[in-house]
Formats: structure tokens, sequence, C-alpha cells
């Protein structure tokens, strides 16, 4: 079959599908229908975020890659300056990575699942493998693992793998254990289990004798409201058969229950192995020390940094050449020099260490992965530096204000809580983020009317309200007063503001807590609006072996609030233990109404809960029931306060969610942050698209959507703020938008701003920038399918069809987003030897209506475009129209004087040619020649180059500057500049005369030359055509 | 009836999807561009285009050769520059600031090197010329549905180091053409970022179908379009044109 026919062929059949299925609904996924509605990915990564594993080439120095607590993989390709990410359509949790012994060039190994136990952990869903260096992956199974903390290769034969699974933290999981395939993981065996609450929590192999393994089983568990590590089936477990058999190797360790273990055999000596070990005995914990290979065990030493926190800091890390030196992760991380007798703190960095990384060749080339990113040191830990370019920022909460550019506020996992804008001169950068907080940052907002930032850090312990123009700072969080029992505050305490009232605060322990006066003055009002049940309260007995009441496990707490902005009395309230309560009148009566929702298990965490924008009476709740190891999303509508809820997630939706938006403007235009990434339904949540565009699927704490820009800003766990700028096509997309070839979206009026300055770029080569919002008219349309055979061209005429500029259309399938800058071509500019600068100058277009006209082989569409001034602009109506009348004089200057010196080189060129072709022509083509070249040395620079070696200015280098002056100024033209217009003016019509002169005399006698002896003229372009 | 139709064209066209290997891919390809003869008889190929961006436009000449040789000539302002000259020997660009030739380093020519015989296209004829090609699957890119397929070339030298030179090709799986190609970028401040590449508008030349639209740019990040306006087979090209200027 021929290509024609073969296009006619597919032609029939869509064409007969589109009529067959005429009744049908269009149903498109994500990938089909978002086209080029792409995010943006601000950071901030100052801060950075947490980090799981470290991994390094076992050859090649200058790779590194970084496993990130919830940010996906990063490669380092230069030796650590620079990262990029290598894993953004899968799973952004990561537990390990590996690369295979013989090939590590190509073939990793992606663990996932993060194995920091801590309350905030994301989760994983299996083992990925890449065999080409991490540009494509695929999954290969663990899918019920949740977390895998080691992938343990045989050197010798890479066919012999180990999988060690963690398992799942937050109920019981028969995948946990040890896994082995013998035929490149292709299949699995389970090799070591020891029970549904034990997972492998570190797998070790002696790099001399791949026989031999050394697996730390850890008997773990977390709830909403309690975490414990250890029990009587946590052991440190060895085998020398590749795992065929196991024996615990605790000759030398306390008896009774054990916990989480470290351990790690020395490279360079593998009957040295390190273990550090959490105890029933606080004398006993601490750091173990054998010297044959496991068979018995000295306790060496048992320091804070080797004690703290094991369930968020069992790492061991020998240097690769010295069986002495080695590290531990903690607190602040530890070195030691002499084979774990004595410690140090590692040098000044961000606190929690998860990760250390000795360089092979150098061991005091260090890269280390800590709560705030990776650092990296040459001087053996002493001196730690922040690679600044991974965004892994991880905010629970965002929020927006209404400032130009709006700037984003949120809280972020023991980083603080910060604000930043949403474009900045060059990008957004470090500099551009403002610190409003401390410790575990979590709601942040801005003061609707005033200069106030109210922010708080990890259970309410401050709330604090911030003056940001006089710099001060007020704690204001609700205190006990007599009669009140102890008051509740979960770790991510609730806060909320009035859209009513701009002084209007609310705060959740048990009870709501409102404030009319910015939290000075605080009145409860409500009852106790959890189930209070005291079995869920007991966190001081949290930790297990190690207590660990940090504040992170408050429960019966209450976590949303919403205030409906159509009513102030209409107040919705969601518990972690899963109540939904609603009040009609300020908070005097309360009315739980979970119990009419169907097919939600009791107590499941009321994550989020949003009051419509459109309606009184309807709200949306998201629950999360993870905590209680269901991943199901739960989200639910009301449109009756709450007597009667129905779901609105689907199958298509994977993996729980936490938060939903509702569109201002289109009411079945939902928005929905799961943990693994963004969905989006247009249709009320009949269908759910998952967006993936430059969107990994990272846990979305947040979504919120910005009213004056339309821009859907989510804050993420994992990778910072992700932006999608202008939603408004969504708002339009339906069924009979979805039937046509072409769709045109409707745009408002699009406002040429007038700013521009000195972004600043020092310094940040090696930075994380963040993306700027692009400020350009968009063109937006659907397209039914993709464009592929055929021309397709767009151009922006005037509203006479006069095209003013060709630009190049999107031809994807779906949305298509095409943008223009408002200008127009830059005028021609005449031919010296060197460029002018001043000629890469574009004027923009005046205000007004003009039209889009696209054609798509034959059809032809057309579309409106409006263009407004900057309001901000002083300049009048008569001020514009003399501003563009100024520039386009000098714009029709500049092919004038191009056209002038086209004629001149062309009738040198011709008179050079008629030398040679007649000998006698000699002294008439010369006279031609040194008049014309006078003349042109004075209207271009005709020697030089484009730098230092450039020559003096002429008539073009100051027209064009002139030019460019005007054109790109957000002022009228000055006096000044009018002058040198006049002065420019006068030189230019002075070269004309002369060049007049020059055709009278020199030229006419040129002609008549070549008259007289039949010679082939000069040929010249008429203006137009030259143009 | 009609809906029984559909249901059957549907299985059909699925059916067909499925059981595609690379090969078929190719074979399809290659038919519908004009075939592997026209293809494999091209001696050179010879693109006027231009970028044009933000009220920039740049005139562009593209020739490239069956032997290897190629250039690519851009116009500011009327003046030439020149970039990626190669002879087959040596490879050379124009100095922005001087506007002279100067030779590209030693790697990058090298790599150039081994690239020759990948013109006119290098699914053609790919296993003679020891490349591989390996279907990786189907992919919704550009909105539509693709087969991914992976193109190994002759390795190239990333600091002095061979590494696999690999390219992903994105084939509509309507038309069989490619629509998108990706590839990791070895060397530089970009190292480890993947070049993206959008195609269409494929337009016939005397009985071979070429993309005369170009997107280049960089995942994730922005893209600069490259509109061919025209395109002559088997071009006449002044052998200095790639030779390295020696008066510099």
């Amino acid at each position: 079959m021929n290509l024609l026919n073969k296009i006619l062929a597919v032609g029939i059949l869509v064409a007969g599908a589109d009529y067959a299925q005429a009744q049908e609904p269009i149903v498109l996924s994500g990938d089909q229908l978002f086209g080029d509605l792409k995010a943006r990915h601000i950071g901030p990564a100052l801060m950075s975020g947490r980090i799981n594993d470290l991994e390094g080439h076992p050859t090649n120095n200058r790779v590194i890659y970084a496993g990130t607590a919830g940010g996906g993989v990063w490669k380092s390709s230069n030796g650590g300056a620079t990262f990029q990410p290598i894993f953004d359509k899968h799973t952004q949790s990561i537990g390990t990575v590996t690369l295979d012994p013989k090939d590590p060039d190509n073939k990793i190994w992606v663990g996932t699942g993060e194995t920091w136990t801590r309350n905030s952990v994301s989760v994983g869903d299996g083992l990925y493998k890449s065999v080409d260096g991490g540009v494509n992956w695929t999954k290969v199974g663990f899918e019920k693992t949740e977390r895998i903390s080691d992938v343990v290769i045989n050197p010798e034969n890479t066919d012999i793998m180990y999988v060690a699974a963690m398992g799942a933290l937050w109920g019981d999981n028969e995948e946990r254990g040890v896994y082995k395939s013998t035929d490149g993981g292709n299949t699995w065996e389970k090799i070591l289990y020891v029970n549904s609450r034990t997972g492998c929590s570190d797998l070790v192999m002696d790099p001399e004798n791949p026989e031999v393994l050394i697996a730390s089983m850890w008997e773990f568990r977390r709830t909403g409201w309690s975490f414990e590590s250890g029990g009587n089936n946590s052991a440190l477990m060895k085998s020398t058969d590749g795992g065929k058999t196991w024996n615990k190797i605790h000759n030398g360790f306390p008896e009774g229950r054990l916990g989480r273990f470290a351990v790690a055999i020395a490279p360079s000596d593998p009957q040295r192995v390190y273990a550090v070990l959490e105890t029933e005995k606080d004398e006993d914990k601490g750091l173990y020390r054998s010297d044959d290979g496991g068979a018995s065990w000295e306790r060496t030493n048992g320091d804070f940094g080797l004690v703290v926190r094991p369930f968020y800091f069992s790492r061991i890390v020998v240097d690769p050449k010295d069986p002495n030196v080695l590290v531990k992760g903690g607190l602040t991380g530890s070195i030691s020099r002499d084979g774990g007798k004595t410690f140090k703190n590692l040098g000044n960095m961000h606190s929690d260490i998860h990760d250390i990384l000795f360089d092979n060749i150098d061991s005091y080339r260090m890269h280390v992965g800590t709560d705030g990113g990776v650092y990296r040191s040459w001087d053996g830990g002493e001196t730690m530096e922040i690679v600044q370019n991974l965004p892994l920022s991880q905010f629970y909460h965002i929020s927006l204000d209404n400032e130009e550019p709006y700037n984003i506020y949120g809280g972020l996992q023991d980083n603080g809580s910060w604000y930043g804008p949403s474009s900045s001169p060059g990008g957004i950068e470090a500099r551009d983020w403002n610190s409003v907080g401390a410790g575990d940052g979590f709601r942040v907002f801005r003061h609707a009317e005033k200069p106030i930032v109210y922010s708080e850090m990890q259970g309410a312990d401050n709330i604090w309200r911030i003056d940001i123009e006089k710099n001060q700072v007020t704690t204001i969080q609700p205190l006990p007063v007599k009669g009140d029992p102890k008051l509740r505050f979960n770790w991510n305490a609730a806060l909320a503001m009035s859209p009513n009232k701009a002084d209007r605060v609310y705060v959740g322990s048990q009870f709501l807590h409102k404030s009319d006066d910015m939290g000075n003055t605080w009145v409860k009002i409500s009852p106790d609006l959890t189930t209070n049940d005291p079995a869920k309260q007991n966190q001081i007995e949290s930790g297990g072996l190690s207590m660990d009441n940090s504040g992170a496990e408050n429960h019966c707490t209450i976590f949303a609030i919403a205030e409906s902005s159509l009513d102030e009395n209409i107040i919705w309230v969601g518990t972690d233990d899963g109540n939904v309560q609603v009040t009609k009148d300020g908070g005097n009566t309360w009315t739980n109404t979970v119990a009419s929702i169907e097919g939600l298990p009791s107590n499941t965490w009321a994550y989020h809960i949003e009051a419509s924008t459109h309606d009184a009476g309807t709200a949306y709740v998201v629950f999360d029931g993870h905590t209680s190891n269901d991943w199901t999303p739960y989200v639910y509508r009301t449109t009756d306060f709450g007597q009667s809820w129905e779901s609105i997630a689907t199958d298509e939706i994977y993996g729980f969610a936490r938060n939903i938006q509702e569109d201002y403007v289109n009411k079945d235009l939902l928005y929905l942050g799961t943990e693994f990434g963004l969905y989006i339904t247009v249709d009320g949540g009949k269908h759910w698209n998952q967006f993936n565009n430059n969107m990994p699927p990272v846990a979305v704490h947040y979504v919120d959507l910005h009213p004056r820009t339309h821009d859907l800003v989510l804050g993420t766990h994992g990778r910072g703020i992700i932006i999608i700028d202008d939603i408004s096509p969504l708002r339009k997309i339906d069924q009979e938008v979805l039937a046509k070839d072409v769709h045109f979206f409707d745009s408002e009026p699009f406002v040429m701003y007038e700013e521009g300055g000195f972004g600043g770029n020092f310094g940040s080569e090696t930075e994380f920038v963040g993306a700027n919002p692009n400020r350009n008219a968009k063109i937006t349309y659907y397209l039914k399918k993709r464009h592929v055979f055929g021309k397709m061209n767009m151009a922006v005429q005037d509203l006479n069809g006069n095209t003013l500029i060709e630009i190049s259309p999107g031809k994807s399938k779906g949305i298509n987003v095409v943008d223009w800058n408002f200008m127009i071509k830059q005028p021609r500019v005449a031919k010296g030897k060197t460029l002018a600068f001043g000629g890469l100058t574009s004027p923009r277009v005046p205000a007004g209506d003009y039209k889009v006209i696209m054609t798509k082989g034959k059809q032809s569409y057309e579309a409106p475009l409006a263009l407004n001034y900057d309001p901000r602009s002083p300049l009048t109506e008569e001020d514009r129209v003399f501003k563009h009348n100024t520039t386009m004089k000098l714009y029709k200057m500049s092919e004038d004087l191009a056209y002038l010196v086209y004629q001149i080189d062309a009738i040198n060129e011709r008179a050079e040619q008629i030398k040679e072709e007649n000998s006698k022509s000699r002294k008439v083509m010369d006279e031609v020649i040194n008049e014309l070249t006078k003349l042109k040395e004075t209207l271009v620079i005709t020697t030089g180059d484009n730098y230092v070696g450039s020559a003096e200015p002429q008539l073009r280098e100051k027209l064009l500057n002139l030019y460019s002056k005007v054109a790109s100024s957000y002022n009228m033209p000055t006096a000044t500049e009018m002058e040198n217009l006049q002065f420019i003016e006068e030189t230019f019509a002075d070269a004309r005369e002369s060049f007049d002169a020059i055709k009278k005399k020199q030229i006419k006698k040129m002609e008549q030359f070549i008259q007289k002896n039949e010679l082939k003229p000069v040929e010249i372009k008429a203006f137009d055509d030259f143009k | 009836m009609k809906k029984i139709l559909l249901v059957m064209f549907s299985l059909f066209f699925a059916a067909q999807i499925n059981a595609q290997t690379a090969d078929e891919i190719l074979d399809n390809y290659f038919e519908n561009i004009g075939g592997r003869d026209a293809m494999d008889g091209l001696s050179g190929i010879k693109m006027m285009a231009k970028v044009s961006q933000g009220g920039m436009e740049i005139p562009i000449e593209i020739v490239q050769l069956k032997d290897g040789r190629q250039y690519t000539k851009f116009q500011l302002q009327g003046i030439e520059f020149f970039q990626g000259v190669f002879d087959g020997e040596t490879l050379w660009n124009s100095n922005f600031q001087t506007q002279k030739a100067e030779k590209a380093d030693a790697e990058t020519t090298e790599n150039m090197k081994r690239n020759i015989g990948a013109f006119p296209d290098p699914f053609l004829n790919y296993t003679d010329k020891g490349y591989s090609v390996e279907l990786l699957g189907t992919e919704t890119v550009e909105g539509t549905e693709t087969f991914k397929l992976k193109l190994t070339q002759k390795p190239v030298l990333v600091d002095g180091e061979e590494m696999e030179n690999i390219t992903f090709y994105y084939f509509d799986s309507e038309n069989f053409v490619p629509i998108m190609v990706e590839k990791e970028m070895m060397a530089g401040p970009m190292k480890g970022n993947i070049s993206v590449s959008r195609m269409s508008d494929y337009q016939e030349v005397e009985g071979l179908y070429f993309p005369f639209s170009l997107s280049q740019g960089v995942k994730g990040g922005g893209s600069q379009p490259l509109m061919i306006e025209s395109i002559s087979l088997n071009p006449e090209v002044e052998e200095t044109m790639f030779k390295f200027p020696e008066e510099n």
C-alpha cells in the first residue's frame, strides 16, 4: 500500500469511528489530553530535602547517584557538582540504588520505599531496573514490599543477586525478608523470612566471598499514634552458603529484645564487621565490633551519636581502603579513625545524616546524605559544602498571596517555613526565598491585607505571627485556660485563615480555636471534635526500645479546617481519627457527618476538606488511610452539608490521596493531590487523568489555585513547588470540544508587561534556578490528532489581514500552547563587516485586536487575539502613538539604509566584473568603486570583528543603537533621543544626496559604458523584493 | 452493525499494533517515506530552512552528503557563519567574535568520524552499519501512541572512554514515521540532560518524504523550531565548502 492510500485508509477508519462513536463519550488519558500544559519546577533547592541512599560508581568517581526520600533518583556525571533526575516516571520514594558490578555504566537497580521510617515517610512500590544507564526503567516486581532496603549483587556472577525487603511500615506484610535470584532478576525465591512484622533492614555481602551474607532483621511497626522499634524477632543473621542456611550471630550481644541494627563489613578486611545495636538497656546500646566475621562481638562505643534514633540513623559506612575508618549516620554524623573506639562529629552541615559515600579513589572526598540534601567534603568530613541543585524540598502545605508576582508560602520537613516568589528576574534563585519559621514547618499563610505571615512548628509548639516589614515575631498559639484538658495538637497542627474576615485565624487542637484579632485572643468554638480515644494517646510510651516522644505521634486531633467563603458561619472540621464535623452557626452546634459516608473504613484520617466556592452546602473530603496500611484513595463530595456523601474516586487513581482543590470557575474541574502525583477530572469525578507533563509522580501534599493567574500550585513532598501556569483551557474541555478536529480556546486579552532588568546569574552555574512563568501571549488550541503529514503554519495578522509575524505551531494531540512575545520581525539591517547589535531588537506591536491564522493542510482556522498595554505604564494613548511611530521610523530607516548599502554592493560587484570583462573599462569603473566605497565606509563598519577588534561605529551602528534604545524602552523617547534622531536623519539625508550625486556622475558614466559596449547591466532588486 | 464493524476494525488494528517487531515497523516506515532503494540512492541532501523565534529570523542552509561531509551555514545581518563543517577529516566552526574558522576538539571530531555512514537515515541497512535496533514497547508521546525504538550506533568517546551511543525514536503508530527523538547528552555542561527533537510536516520531495518541521530542545525545557522551506536531493556542492580555510 502506498502512503497516500494508507493515509486515506486511516482517514476512513477514523471518520467511521467518529460516526459510530458519536454517542459514546470521548475519554482521553492525561497523556492524550494535556498536551503542552507543562509543569514548571521552582524548587527551592537551598534547603534541599531528605536523602535516603548514596551510591558511587565502582571505578569512575565522577558518577554518583542519590536515592532520595521523596524526590526520585538523581545522577551526577561531574563528581557531584550537579545532579539530574533520572527516575521521573516512577515512584519517587527511594530505598536503595545499586549498580551492577560488571556493567555499572548501564545496569542500575532501584529499590523503592524510603527506609528511614519517620511518621511522614513516603511509600515505595517495588523494584526497578534500567539497562541503559537510567534513561529507561522497567518494574521488576516486589510491588507490595513498600520498602526495599538493599539490592546486593555477586560481583563474580552478576546473575546472582539478593533483595532485602524491609516491608510495610503500617501493617502486617508477608512480602518481607530476603529474596534471591540466580538468573539476573527474572525469577526470585524468598530465602529468609521471619514473620509479618519483621523485615530486612540491611543486607551486606563479603566482597571477597560472595557466599557470605549478613542480614539485619528488624521488628517494627508504626500506627497513626505510636511507633514501636524492636522485639524478640529482631536478629543479625549470617549465611555462608549464599543464603541457603542462616544463623544468628549474637555472640557478645546482650540478652533480651533487640531493635534496628546497622551493619557493615569493611571492604578492605572482610573479617572486620561493625554493628550498631538498639537494645533493652541503654548501657548495652552502641557500636559492636567483630574481627572474626561476626563470630564474636565486643562493644566499643555507646556515644549519643551512635545510639540516637535507630529507626532514623542505622547506617554505618566503612572507608573502602581502611578498616579502621568508619562513619555512622546520626544527628550530626560521627567518624572514627581508630576502628570504632572513639568518634567525633562530622563537620557543620544540615543535621540528620542518613548515608555517607567514600570516594573509591580518594577517601578524603566524601558525599553525605542528610535531611537537607547532599553535602560533599574534600577533607575527610571536616568541612562540608552543600550540593546546590537538588530541589528536593518536602512541603507539607502551601498557600498563596495576591502580590504581583504572587508568592508561595509553605512549611517543610525539618527545614522550617519559607516564602518565595512565583517569578523573579533571571529565574527563581536561592536568594529569592525568605525564612519564616524553624523546626519542621507546616502551614504558612499570608494575611489577606497586611504584611503579616503566620507560621508554625511541630505540634503547635510555636505558632508565629511575623510582621515581615518590621521583622518582628510574636508567638500566638492558643494556651490552656482553667478547666481545659491537655490541648492536643497534631504534629502538622491545623492552622487556617478565614476567607471572609482578614484578621480571623483558626487553630485546631481537639477543639476548634478561633481568633478575630490575629491570634491575640482565642475562643474555643467547639467541644472535643475527635473520638478522644484514650488508647491512641499514650505517646509517652512510643518508640519501642528507644523512647521517641517527639510529638510526631500526637493523635485524636483536628487536622483540617475550612470556613466556607460563601458563609462565615459554615465551618468544616476533619480529624486525624476520622471525624468530619460541620457547623452552620459559627460553632454553636456541630454535626459529625462521617457516619453517612459509605465505603470508608472507620477512623480513616480526614486529611483535607475543601468547602466549595460555588455552593454553600457542597464540600469535598479526602481521607488518607495509609497510616492504617490502606492505599485506597477516598474522595467524597456532599451537596447537602454532609447529610449524604458520594464517592468521586475511580480506579484510574493509583494510591492514596491527600488533597483536593475545586476550580473557581468550573465546578466539574477538580485537582487531586495523591501520593503518586496529580490527577485532574474535567467531568466532576467521573474520570480522572494523571498529569505527567514535566510532573513526576511525587507525593502532592497540597494543591492551591491562584484566583488571578489561574495557576495551579502544588506543594510536593520531595520536589518542592511545582506550578502549572494558567489552567484555564481545562475549564473549557467538554465533549463538544473533544469531538472537533481543531478548537481554539478563547483567551482573555493579554497584558504586554513592561519590565526587564539584570537577573542575577552570578554564581548560579551549579545552583538550581527555578523556571519563570512565560508572560507571552498564549495561543491555545486543541488538536484531535497529532499533526504528522503536510504543512501546518501559524501567523499573527492585523485585522486587515497583513501578516505581522509567522510563528511555529504546536502539533501535539491534545492541548497545544503556542506563545508569541508580541514582537514583529527584526528590521532588515545593512550588511557590514560585523554585526550591528542594535539590529537584534524587535519592536512590539501596539495594543489592540489581532488575529491568529492557522493553516493545516487545506484547512484554515482563525482565532482572535487581544493585547493590552501594561496597566502600570504612565504613557498615554498619544504617547504610545508617538513612541510607536518613532520606533517604526527608525525601523524603516534601517531597512532603507540596508537597501542603499545593497545597491552600492551590487553596483560595485558588477563594476569589478566589468573590469575583468573589458580592459578599457578600468577608469570608469574605478571611479564608481572609489566613490561608492568611500560612501559605504560612512554607512557601515567595513573592518574589524565582533569583539574588541571592532571598528568605529558608522551611520548603521548609530541608527540602530538609537532604534534599539527607543524600541526597547518603556518610556517616551527622550528629548536627547529625538535630537539624536534628527542628527541621524540629517546624516542619512546627506548620504542619500551623495549617492544621488555619484549616480548622476560616476554611475551614469558606467551605465553609458555598459550600453555602448552592450554589456550585462547592473541588476538591482526592487525594495519590496529585497526586503 | 456499524458498532460491530468498528469493534472488528479496532481489534484488527490493535492486533496489528501488538504484533509489530522493530523490523516490521521499519519496513512500514521505509515504505511510507518512499522506499529503501530510493533512500539508498541518495548521494546527499540540501535543506534551506529558517529558525524563527521571538522576532529573530535566521536563514539556514544545511548540507549533508553520503560520505559524511556536511555543513550548516547561517546568516545574521547578511554575514555568514558556519557550524559543524566536516570534510571527512576536519570538523570546524566559525568563531562568533572573530568570524574566523576554528577547529573542533579532537574528541568531537573523532565522534563525527564515527558517525560517517549514518546518512541518509541510520535505520537504513542498519545491520550492515553495525548498528542495532530494539523495540522497547509503545508509549504515548505528543498525545499519541508511538512505538519506542532504541537505536545503538557505533560507540562514541566521552572523556577518552568509549560509551554506548544510544538514541530513542518514537514512531507514530498510525503513520510509522518518527515524531520524536530523544538522546542523552554525553558531554559538556548539559551532560546527563536529554535532548529532544520533534518532527512533523512530512512532505514529499521527488518521491521521498521528509519532515519539514523540526523542533529541538532539552527535555523539560524550551525548544527551538526549525522550519524547512525547501529540500533538494543529490545537490552539487563545491568541494571548497567543506575545507578548513587555511588562511586562518
